[in-house]
């Protein structure tokens, strides 16, 4: 008797969860089975039909004679490292002042966030035109300051900085968003105790805050790291890749050997790369955020 | 009585409203040649041509009442949007206004249709101008030609490049219409006064097909080229020729001696703002953004500016670059609106649409009309002088499937070598290696040179 009812709560429970499954084959597993597959097939088109050509691993193996495949994967993980650092420090400190503030909470934090509710196109195009070497309002004030004006997106030294700080503009809310929530739920109770037992205010940051805050840090983390991953519309609007390829991207590229050139098999190889990469992360990240758990 | 006068009335009636059909047929002569067809569907890209593609839309509406919709997106957005639309089972476009650096993977992937298939006795008129035989495709021998091809395409815009000049600042340092390198470069030099005036803008920059096709007039200006002979089949990459490497130092050297510190950032974007601010006294620009120049509430040198046939090298013809547009009319739409496309295709090339389609904005493809003596009068139609005479000698940039990859391998060696970052011996060598390996792995009879040393 207790087996049979058993046996019904797992056929139940199979029936409704299986809606879910089959969704979640559709819309995520298909896609990328078919990208998988176009990864190992040339296709060209002849008589308005694919032809398509099964190549083997050849499409892997040209990645690494490609060098916007190179230089995008470099910048990329350059791009992700630096900019998402940057905005996890700025947006922790951001937050952390902001959690100390009691008054016009409102006014502030609506502007903060304004950036990430600005779209892409328009970052770009407000980005675009205060770079620029001749009208730009950056080197209208650097000029103010007697100094020479430079071209921050057309010099290979500072082109993919210039795009960092777009980033950085565009995504430090965010980071304090979290952040802030994350501080806004410590309890209470423990920085009393502290107070208490006379810890300093840099003690209570390093010995209390940031452990607490661990989980939220890394959660916001991945979040970032995996939109920086494919970073692709400042890109496109402020640089185009260059000058050369020193602010090619990963997504850039993907784009430009996919869509723009119509070399299917070869953007599918590098799109199934940078999932396997970006996925790696993401385990390495959460494996490392349940070890924390564990120890805390 | 009664009947008789009723019959007179009704005889009076007919014959008023007989009359002023035959004066509206008088009157608007598309509408009594024209008729009623299915509505069509055109993809465009937002360029500065697209203001008079749009009046001239309107005007064939007006005309025939047949309707046309224009989706409009970003250069590179259409592309992607016709490809879609040609490789589903039935089209979303009944015309595709395909682009001078990608039209033949069209052609060659068999999802346009010959023309004549749709109308035996359609022909492309005489006064259209052929631009480099690229209305007509041999599926044979996979090459355009006029000769042994067929007619898929009807040019739709004429764009090449042209030199835009200060004429204000030309006359003030007594200067003359360069007709050679030599010249352009010595007036560059006269005219260059950083940071208030550039001698000369290029457009260097890296986006697609950006200082490809800046440089495309300096190349076959100084008799290089990037294929030995795409018309007769000979696809032997010949980018890193002597003549190329005169081209693109000369290239350099103007950037260095006359142009805008930061050539290598400039795109087709910035070289019109550098222009219409005042900051450029010439540039190379293609001409359908002539209308900018001229417009008051977008430009400082209004009026200030004149258009001459891009210079060549001494003993060289000039070699303005094809940037065009073809219509095109896809093989998976059904027949009806192929029947449309045709007609619209066919009112388009009349003198009258393009005397239309000039006043709206855009350039003209006839010639007859870029030579009109009465048209030339006009102070804001001065470029089209110049257009007629250089697309005599404007040529295509390639002619292969690939392009986009040709595309992309020259946009980024010839970046490369404007911002320092490679030698021109060495862009050139790269790129030859490159454009080899593609068009080889292509299946064209192909070769390469050596090295340049």
């Amino acid at each position: 008797m207790a087996k049979a009812s058993e046996g019904m709560e797992r056929f139940w429970r199979t029936f409704t969860v299986a809606p879910t499954v089959v969704i979640f084959l559709v819309l995520t597993a298909l896609p990328i089975a078919s990208l998988l597959v176009m990864s190992f097939h040339s296709v060209k088109w002849v008589q308005a039909l694919p032809q398509w050509t099964y190549v083997g691993a050849r499409n892997f193996q040209a990645l690494p004679q490609d060098q916007l495949f190179r230089d995008g994967t470099a910048n990329t993980l350059l791009f992700a490292a630096a900019a998402v650092t940057m905005q996890m420090i700025l947006g922790f400190f951001l937050a952390l002042a902001s959690s100390k503030v009691a008054r016009g909470t409102l006014v502030y934090r609506t502007i903060f966030i304004l950036p990430i509710l600005v779209p892409g196109i328009v970052i770009g195009a407000i980005w675009k035109l205060m770079y620029n070497y001749d009208f730009g309002v950056i080197n209208q004030l650097t000029g103010l300051l007697g100094i020479a004006p430079h071209n921050w997106l057309g010099q290979k030294a500072t082109a993919l900085l210039s795009v960092i700080v777009v980033d950085c503009w565009h995504w430090t809310p965010f980071c304090f968003l979290l952040l802030l929530a994350g501080l806004e739920s410590q309890p209470a109770d423990v920085y009393e105790a502290a107070k208490v037992d006379g810890a300093s205010p840099w003690g209570e940051l390093l010995y209390i805050t940031v452990p607490l805050m661990l989980p939220t840090i890394i959660v916001t983390l991945i979040f970032r790291l995996i939109v920086a991953f494919k970073v692709f519309d400042e890109v496109f609007l402020l640089t185009g890749g260059g000058p050369g390829t020193a602010t090619e991207v990963i997504s850039f590229t993907i784009y430009r050997r996919f869509f723009t050139e119509d070399r299917v098999g070869h953007g599918s190889a590098i799109s199934i790369i940078t999932l396997f990469v970006i996925s790696t992360l993401i385990v390495l990240a959460l494996g490392a955020a349940r070890r924390r758990g564990r120890e805390a | 009585m009664w009947r008789r006068q009723g019959f007179y009335g009704r005889g009076v009636v007919i014959g008023v409203v007989l009359a002023l059909m035959g004066l509206a047929a008088l009157a608007l002569p598309g509408m009594a040649t024209a008729q009623k067809v299915a509505p069509i569907n055109i993809v465009i890209n937002q360029s500065p041509w697209f203001g008079g593609f749009r009046g001239l839309v309107e005007a064939y509406e007006k005309q025939t009442g047949n309707k046309v919709s224009l989706d409009v997106h970003p250069f590179a957005g259409t592309l992607e949007k016709q490809r879609s639309s040609v490789r589903e089972k039935e089209g979303q476009y009944d015309l595709l206004l395909l682009n001078g650096s990608f039209f033949v993977e069209f052609y060659a992937g068999g999802f346009m249709l010959p023309l004549n298939e749709l109308d035996p006795s359609f022909q492309l008129d005489p006064q259209v101008a052929t631009f480099d035989d690229t209305p007509w495709w041999d599926p044979n021998r996979k090459v355009v030609n006029r000769q042994t091809g067929k007619l898929m395409s009807v040019p739709i815009n004429p764009n090449i490049p042209l030199l835009y000049y200060r004429k204000d600042l030309y006359d003030k340092a007594g200067l003359k219409v360069p007709k050679t390198f030599d010249e352009l470069l010595a007036n560059a030099k006269k005219l260059h006064n950083p940071p208030s005036t550039y001698g000369i803008v290029q457009r260097g920059g890296r986006e697609l097909t950006s200082v490809t096709y800046d440089f495309f007039p300096y190349l076959i200006g100084h008799g290089g080229s990037i294929f030995k002979d795409e018309k007769a089949g000979d696809f032997t990459v010949t980018v890193n020729t002597p003549e190329a490497k005169k081209a693109l130092d000369f290239y350099l050297q103007l950037a260095k001696e006359a142009g805008h510190p930061q050539t290598g950032a400039q795109n087709q974007a910035e070289v019109i703002q550098n222009l219409v601010t005042g900051k450029a006294a010439q540039v190379m620009l293609v001409i359908a953004a002539w209308a900018q120049v001229d417009d008051p509430t977008k430009s400082a040198v209004v009026g200030k500016i004149e258009f001459a046939v891009p210079p060549a090298a001494l003993g060289h013809k000039p070699g303005p670059g094809i940037g065009h547009f073809l219509g095109a009319i896809p093989k998976n739409v059904p027949k009806d609106r192929q029947m449309a496309a045709l007609a619209f295709l066919k009112w388009f090339q009349t003198r009258e649409a393009q005397i239309i389609y000039t006043k709206a904005g855009s350039p003209p493809v006839r010639l007859d009309v870029l030579n009109d003596p009465e048209l030339n009068q006009k102070r804001e139609l001065r470029w089209m002088k110049p257009l007629a005479e250089g697309l005599l000698t404007a040529r295509i940039l390639w002619t292969v499937t690939e392009g986009a990859q040709v595309s992309t391998v020259l946009d980024l060696r010839l970046n490369q070598a404007v911002t320092g970052e490679m030698t021109s011996t060495a862009a050139l060598n790269k790129s030859a290696e490159e454009i080899y390996n593609i068009v080889s792995k292509a299946g064209y009879k192909t070769g390469k040179l050596p090295d340049l040393k």
